[in-house]
């Protein structure tokens, strides 16, 4: 069963630093506060339902516990999360939808602890770019589970940026599910300065499917960081690439932990994995541990890891075209950042990641 | 008039002596051209000129119209007017080279100033033309999965924008087929005026029939061992090098014996995967 209680919205304004993200380039965009509705452009997107969560349940119970019940996920923040959201959302694409605008979705964290749970639910043929946005306002402990479906031959790209502040401690879990010809983009941008622990599970459940999980991180001062990939193979001529791209400066820590998982008979699948680490002062620890776990012969894998210092020579020729040290550095760091950043469309949000990156790494 | 005077310049990398007491005066409007074989010490010379943290200047000095460029970090001598086109220019994944080059550009304008972004598009796109290059060129990233010779012409175009006051031009010829050697040196050549000093590094006479030299440098040892005017090309054209080491006295003209510089070069590569700290 999932339980949803709902909070009082005690101030149902667009907060500050929200209301300058939805400028001209955003079409379609939601903006839920303390698991209210308080913003949106989205009452009539053709083929689309997308409702707060409340609403949500009574009217498509259904299907959300029978999507639910497909996971299974056994972590316990997991299960916090489906026992006591308070914020959440569904979108449903349903089926031969191709929804040319990208969906932007705002959640911000005001007066209560955020415990948020998001469904999205692409059917048969649907393709949808969903890109969110999560924010406090208050220091808070925040659990969030997302909940991916992506049906046969559909196509899902799936962007997140986070900010979350220092005195704020972050869980997230997100599940994605695809089927045969469906594939599943995960651009993961992380620029929290909170105490986190992020996991990504994908499985590949029918043949041909396909999923891509970029994950971008940065952590600094005392932050402390980890993420985790999983991408199961659970049906043959599957295909899953994970990519991870981070930045740790101070004496913060940042570990990625990504897993490709082949199981017995799922042949011709293919596992990668690409790690690559820059780590900008001598008591930042930034690992990665990539792993391959694989049962059957016939597929193809790899997995690599390149950690270092910021590349002497990319930075000796950036000077020597009379950028200063810093600016140079901030150049590489934002282009060495490039492939989640890319998947921001709005000039706006792009310009959140960049100042977060800046603010990040300002003690160079 | 502007002036790069390099005198007794001694410098080392890795504990190696590459450069052992190198002379010579560039005044504005002068080309000079350093030739040489392989391994004696032409690229060291144009990396300890711009600052490459890697050598170590141990004896002599450098000064730019008086000015003392040792004691400047690499990206204020490129403000002060220097400008180096490498042998083998840096891949920057994820910066475009239009990004690049404005922010080289307003990073020569007074704080809080910046390049108009409509003559920078105009100017940038000429320049494209001109060499020669695709128009995707401003939106790729920096030299990112480019080819020899589009290094090469990348490197010119970012000089064409620059507009130092003095220029070295390490090799720009090599991985160049005909057509592009023209191009890149019908490029330079334009660029030429009395407020430009130019130094073309190359082992092949081939450049300088595209670019006029005012004076040629031998370059052996890490010294220049012998300077002329063209006729010494010509030399070089038809006889080779020995001659000139006959002259000078020395049967191998490298700065290293071969053994090391293979050492040298595996060195570098195994570095550059080892995680560094
Ligand atoms: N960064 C470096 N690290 C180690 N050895 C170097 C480095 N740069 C140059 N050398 C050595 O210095 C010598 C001269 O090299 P270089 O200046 O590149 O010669 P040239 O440009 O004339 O071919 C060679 O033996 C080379 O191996
Ligand atoms: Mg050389």
């Amino acid at each position: 069963m999932i339980h949803y209680t709902k909070n009082p919205l005690i101030d149902d304004s667009i907060p500050e630093n929200i209301q300058p993200l939805i400028d001209e380039d955003i079409t379609q965009f939601l903006i839920l506060k303390d698991g209210h509705i308080i913003g949106q452009s989205v009452d009539h997107i053709e083929g689309v339902y997308i409702e707060n969560f409340d609403e949500a349940l009574s009217q498509k119970r259904d299907l959300i516990e029978t999507l639910d019940n497909e996971h299974n996920n056994p972590a316990d923040s997991y299960q916090y999360v489906k026992d006591n959201a308070t914020s959440g959302l569904v979108i449903h694409v349903t089926k031969n939808t191709v929804v040319d605008d990208t969906l932007h979705v705002f959640v911000v964290q005001e007066e209560h602890d955020l415990v948020h749970n998001t469904i999205v639910v692409c059917d048969d043929n649907t393709e949808l770019n969903y890109i969110e946005y999560y924010v406090n306002n208050n220091p808070a402990s925040n659990n969030i589970v997302t909940q991916s479906f992506v049906g046969e031959n559909a196509r899902l790209s799936y962007t997140t940026v986070n900010q979350f502040d220092q005195k704020s401690v972050l869980n997230i879990i997100r599940n994605g599910r695809v089927k045969r010809y469906g594939e599943l983009t995960y651009n993961i941008a992380e620029v929290s300065d909170a105490l986190s622990d992020v996991t990504t599970n994908v499985q590949l459940i029918e043949p041909y499917a396909k999923s891509y999980v970029k994950t971008v991180a940065i952590t600094n001062q005392q932050q402390e960081a980890r993420f985790e990939q999983l991408v199961e193979h659970l049906a043959h001529h599957t295909e899953g690439y994970i990519e991870n791209y981070g930045v740790s400066s101070d004496t913060s820590a940042l570990v990625f932990e990504g897993i490709g998982k082949i199981h017995k008979h799922m042949k011709q699948s293919v596992a990668r994995q690409q790690n690559r680490g820059i780590v900008l002062s001598r008591k930042a620890r930034l690992d990665a541990n990539p792993l391959l776990l694989i049962d059957e012969y016939d597929v193809i894998a790899s997995h690599g890891a390149a950690i270092g210092k910021i590349d002497e020579e990319q930075l000796y020729y950036l000077m020597s075209r009379g950028l200063s040290k810093r600016n140079a550095e901030r150049l590489i760091i934002n282009g060495f950042l490039s492939p989640v950043l890319d998947a921001l469309d709005s000039d706006a949000l792009k310009s959140v990641f960049v100042n977060s990156v800046e603010r990040k790494t300002q003690d160079l | 008039m502007a002036k790069l005077e390099i005198k007794n310049l001694h410098a080392e990398v890795e504990g190696n002596k590459i450069l052992r007491g190198v002379n010579l005066t560039i005044n504005g409007g002068e080309t000079h051209a350093i030739m040489g074989p392989n391994g004696t010490g032409k690229s060291t010379l144009a990396s300890v000129v711009m600052g490459h943290p890697k050598y170590t200047v141990t004896e002599g000095e450098i000064l730019l119209d008086g000015d003392n460029v040792l004691d400047m970090d690499v990206d204020e001598r490129a403000r002060a007017g220097l400008f180096l086109g490498m042998q083998a220019p840096a891949e920057v994944p994820g910066v475009t080279n239009s990004d690049f080059i404005k922010t080289a550009m307003n990073a020569r304008l007074e704080e809080g100033k910046k390049v108009k972004l409509f003559s920078f598009i105009k100017e940038y796109d000429k320049a494209v033309q001109d060499l020669k290059m695709n128009d995707d060129l401003p939106h790729r990233y920096l030299n990112e999965g480019f080819s020899g010779g589009e290094k090469k012409r990348n490197e010119i175009l970012q000089m064409k924008m620059l507009k130092p006051k003095f220029a070295i031009l390490d090799e720009i010829d090599s991985g160049l087929d005909v057509d592009a050697l023209k191009i890149v040196g019908e490029n330079v050549t334009g660029m030429k005026s009395d407020d430009l000093g130019l130094l073309l590094i190359t082992h092949y006479q081939r450049l300088l029939d595209y670019i006029s030299a005012d004076r040629v440098h031998v370059m052996m040892k890490g010294r220049l061992v012998k300077s002329g005017g063209m006729d010494i090309i010509e030399r070089i054209d038809s006889e080779g090098y020995d001659w000139i080491k006959q002259e000078v006295g020395i049967e191998d003209e490298r700065v290293l014996p071969k053994e090391d510089e293979e050492r040298t070069v595996l060195g570098t590569c195994a570095t550059k995967e080892a995680l560094d700290l």
